[in-house]
C-alpha cells in the first residue's frame, strides 16, 4: 500500500489529465479518474469537449448517455490498457484506473500550489486568485493553517476562469470536520450558502429525486457546510486522509461481492464519510433486500453522499453486497455504493445512500 | 540548428522560455526567459503570475539598466548555461542548451486540435481566437502553417484580458497574410485608428525619437498587431526550416553606435525575428565614417514591420563588420539582448520617414 493525498492532479506522459482517486493505493500504481482524455486515440461526442494543455480533450463524466459511455470505456480499456487496474483484491468486474508511476508527466500538489499561491503578493493576483485567497484567510480563523490546506484543479492548473470554482483540500479529518463546525457558525461578507432553489437544481440532476425525498434532501443538504459561495464563485471543500488516519489500507482485506442488496443501518461513526471512499460504519443492521448477513460498513465512492448521516441515524442503501476478508482479525460484511463499474450499468440508477 | 521563433520551452528547472530566433548557435536555443519561479530566484521589480502550482516572475528585459544587470546576473551565476557568449558575435546571448529543456510545445499540433474542438466547447477566448484563425486563413494559407503560442496554447489565458498569439510558417505565407490583413472586413475585426495610436504615445511617452506624427505614421499601417471581439491579437511570422537566412557562422565586429539615412531596398525579410532591411544610399550621420552599409538587422519586434521598400528611414543601431561565406559589409544591428543592460538600448530605433 501506497499513502498519495486524494485530489491531487496528475498529468500522463500522454497527455491524460487525471485526479487522485482516493488516498489509500497498490503499490507502484496511483489510483485515479481520469479527467481530461485527449482525442487523438479515442473520442467520444456524447462527452464534452475541452481544450486545455493545447489538446483537444474529452471531459469523462459519469452521467452522460449510458451507452456511449459504456462504449468509450471499452475503447479506452483498449487505447489505455496500462491505465486500467485489475485489483487483485477485488472480484474481476470492479473498475478501477490507475497510473504507473512510470507513467506520470507531472504531479500538481494542491499544498504545493496553494502555498505558492499564498505567497504571491495581492496585488498580482486576479479576481479569481484573490478570491482563493480571501477564502483561505477565512478559514484560516477556523484554526487551520495554510499548511493544512490545499487548492486544486482548475485554480491549480491555471486554466480557471474569473467564475471558476474554488476546490479545497483540507489535510486531515479532524481538520475538515473543525472546518465544518466553524462554518456552520460564521460569516463573511462573501460567503453565501446555497439557497433552497439553488440545492433543488441540483436535487434534479444524477437521479437525485429518485433516491431523496425532497424535504429530507433540502434539510440535509443545507446542514453540509462543504459547499457554498464566496464571492459570485462556488466553492466545495475536499478532505484527504492524512496516512495515520486511513479508514483502509488497500491490500490489507479481500473483497468477495455477494450480489446486489439493500440495507437499512443504525450509523455508530460518520468520522470517514468525507474522504473517498468514505464510509458509515453501523451499530446495527438490517438486509431488506439480498442475502441475509450482519453489515458492518456502508462504503461509497460518490461524493454526494458524504455528511448525509450522523450517529444514531438510520440510513439505508443499495449497492453491491461484499464479504470481506482482513488478513489480521475477523470477516465482515460490507456494502458499497458507487464503484465506477457501476456507471456503466443499471447499477447507476439504483444504487444509492440515504436517510431515513 | 532549427527551433522555430515564439515557441514555448520549458526548461529542466521548471523556467519557461520563448524561442527568440528560428536559427540557432550549436550551443543552444535563442530565448527570452519568460516565467522563472520565485522559489529558484528571488528577482527585482517583476510582476508575478500564479502559473502551474507556481508562483512566478514575469520575466522582463523593460526595467532599469540596473534592475535588468541584477536580474540578469542572478539568473546567470545559478544557471551559466543560459548566458552564452558568441565569439563570432564578440556579444553575448541567452540560450538554453538543447540537453536543458524539458519540454518543447508544439505551437502547430496545438492548432491543429484547437480547429477541432467543437464550437459549442468553446469559451469567448478561444471562440475569438478561432475567428481571427478564420480570418487568417481566408487569405489561402494553409492551416498546417498556422500555429498558437502563449496563453493561448497553454490555456492559461485569463478572458478579457490576455492576448491571442497566432504563428504563421513560413515568409512568403506571413506576406499573404499581413497583405490579407490590411484589405479584409470583419464585424468583429478592429485596428487601432490614428487617435488611438496617438493617445498611446501620449499616454505612455513611447520614444523620444519618434514625434506624435512619426510614431502614428509608423503604427498605424501594420497588421500584425489587432483586436478580435475585444481580444488584442498578435500575428508572428515564423521562417521554416528551410528558409531561414541567419547565419551563425558569420563572424561580428562591433563597431560603433551610428545613425544612418537610407533608402530601404528590400523588405522581404521585414516580418519576421530577426529580421534585416535591405538598404542603399545611406548616409552616415553620426558615430562614424560615410561607408556602404548593406542592412539593418532588427532583433526587436517594435521594429518588425517598421518599413516598406523605397521608403526613406532612420535609425540608429549598432554598425558591425561582417565577414560571410559571400564576402564582406557593414550592416546596422538593433535589439541585441545587450542592449538592455547598456545605454546604447536607450539611442536605437528605426522609423520611416513620414511621406
Amino acid at each position: 500500500m501506497i499513502h498519495f493525498f486524494e485530489s491531487s492532479i496528475i498529468t500522463t506522459k500522454d497527455g491524460l489529465h487525471c485526479q487522485v482517486y482516493g488516498n489509500s493505493h497498490p503499490t507502484n500504481s496511483i489510483l485515479v479518474k481520469p479527467k481530461y482524455i485527449p482525442t487523438d486515440k479515442i473520442e467520444s461526442p456524447i462527452l464534452p469537449y475541452r481544450f486545455i494543455s493545447g489538446k483537444k480533450m474529452n471531459r469523462l463524466n459519469l452521467w452522460k448517455d449510458k451507452e456511449g459511455l459504456k462504449v468509450y470505456i471499452e475503447q479506452f480499456k483498449q487505447a489505455y490498457p496500462e491505465y486500467v487496474y485489475q485489483s487483485e483484491i477485488h472480484d474481476k468486474e470492479r473498475l478501477f484506473f490507475s497510473i504507473p508511476i512510470e507513467q506520470i508527466e507531472r504531479i500538481y500538489f494542491p499544498k504545493r500550489g496553494l502555498k505558492e499561491l499564498m505567497k504571491m503578493p495581492k496585488e498580482s493576483l486576479d479576481k479569481h486568485l484573490l478570491l482563493v485567497y480571501q477564502l483561505i484567510e477565512f478559514f484560516k480563523g477556523g484554526g487551520l493553517t495554510v499548511e493544512d490546506m490545499g487548492v486544486t484543479y482548475s485554480t491549480l492548473l491555471g486554466n480557471y476562469f474569473e467564475v471558476s470554482d474554488i476546490n479545497i483540500v483540507v489535510y486531515g479529518k479532524e481538520k475538515y470536520w473543525k472546518l465544518m463546525k466553524f462554518l456552520e457558525v460564521s460569516q463573511h461578507p462573501l460567503l453565501k450558502w446555497k439557497t433552497e432553489e439553488e440545492w433543488l437544481r441540483l436535487y434534479k440532476e444524477r437521479n437525485r429525486a429518485n433516491i431523496f425525498e425532497k424535504e429530507l434532501f433540502l434539510e440535509r443538504m443545507k446542514k453540509k457546510k462543504s459547499e457554498g459561495f464566496f464571492g459570485n464563485s462556488l466553492f466545495v471543500v475536499f478532505c484527504a486522509e492524512n496516512e495515520d488516519e486511513l479508514w483502509f489500507k488497500w491490500g490489507e482485506e479481500e473483497y468477495r461481492a455477494l450480489g446486489s442488496a439493500i440495507v437499512r443501518g443504525k450509523v455508530k461513526d460518520n468520522i470517514s464519510s468525507v474522504v473517498r471512499p468514505g464510509c458509515y460504519e453501523l451499530e446495527s443492521s438490517v438486509v431488506v433486500k439480498g442475502k441475509q448477513v450482519n453489515i458492518s460498513k456502508i462504503v461509497f465512492y460518490s461524493r454526494d453522499y458524504a455528511m448525509l448521516a450522523y450517529p444514531k441515524e438510520t440510513i439505508e442503501a443499495s449497492g453491491i453486497l461484499e464479504e470481506v476478508k482482513p488478513k489480521k482479525g475477523k470477516e465482515y460484511y460490507r456494502l458499497v455504493v458507487g464503484y465506477l463499474d457501476a456507471y456503466l450499468d443499471e447499477r447507476r440508477e439504483k444504487e444509492y445512500i440515504k436517510l431515513i | 540548428m532549427y527551433v522555430p521563433e515564439s515557441t514555448l520551452i520549458d526548461t529542466q528547472e521548471g523556467i519557461q522560455c520563448k524561442v527568440y530566433a528560428s536559427s540557432h548557435p550549436k550551443e543552444g536555443v535563442i530565448v527570452k526567459p519568460k516565467y522563472i519561479p520565485v522559489d529558484l530566484l528571488e528577482l527585482k521589480e517583476l510582476k508575478k503570475r500564479y502559473i502551474l502550482e507556481k508562483c512566478m516572475h514575469r520575466f522582463n528585459l523593460f526595467n532599469s539598466r540596473e534592475i535588468v544587470n541584477n536580474n540578469l546576473n542572478q539568473l546567470k551565476e545559478k544557471y551559466p548555461y543560459f548566458y552564452h557568449e558568441d565569439t563570432n558575435h564578440k556579444n553575448w546571448f541567452l540560450i538554453v542548451p538543447k540537453e536543458k529543456i524539458k519540454k518543447q510545445y508544439d505551437s502547430q499540433e496545438g492548432l491543429k486540435q484547437l480547429m477541432k474542438v467543437p464550437e459549442k466547447d468553446l469559451d469567448p477566448y478561444l471562440k475569438a481566437t478561432r475567428g481571427i484563425i478564420e480570418i487568417m486563413l481566408s487569405s489561402g494559407v494553409p492551416s498546417n502553417d498556422l500555429g498558437i503560442s502563449h496563453s493561448t496554447l497553454l490555456g492559461n489565458y485569463t478572458l478579457g484580458k490576455s492576448d491571442i498569439d497566432i504563428l504563421v510558417f513560413g515568409k512568403e505565407n506571413g506576406w499573404c497574410v499581413l497583405k490579407h490583413m490590411e484589405k479584409v472586413k470583419h464585424p468583429l475585426l478592429k485596428w487601432k485608428t490614428e487617435e488611438e495610436w496617438a493617445k498611446y504615445y501620449q499616454d505612455r511617452i513611447v520614444s523620444s525619437y519618434f514625434s506624435k506624427e512619426e510614431y502614428v505614421f509608423n503604427m498605424v499601417r501594420k497588421r500584425d498587431d489587432g483586436f478580435f471581439d475585444g481580444n488584442v491579437f498578435s500575428i508572428f511570422i515564423v521562417e521554416k526550416e528551410n528558409e531561414t537566412w541567419y547565419d551563425w557562422d558569420e563572424k561580428h565586429e562591433p563597431l560603433a553606435t551610428v545613425k544612418i539615412q537610407a533608402e530601404v531596398e528590400d523588405d522581404s525579410h521585414a516580418h519576421i525575428r530577426p529580421g534585416y532591411y535591405g538598404i542603399k544610399n545611406v548616409k552616415v550621420l553620426e558615430g562614424y565614417k560615410n561607408i556602404p552599409i548593406k542592412r539593418i538587422v532588427v532583433w526587436s519586434r517594435p521594429f518588425v514591420l517598421q518599413a516598406k521598400k523605397g521608403e526613406e528611414i532612420e535609425a540608429v543601431g549598432l554598425l558591425e563588420h561582417v565577414k560571410s561565406k559571400e564576402g564582406e559589409f557593414y550592416q546596422i544591428v538593433i535589439g541585441y539582448f545587450d542592449t538592455y543592460t547598456t545605454k546604447r538600448g536607450d539611442k536605437e530605433y528605426l522609423k520611416a520617414r513620414v511621406r
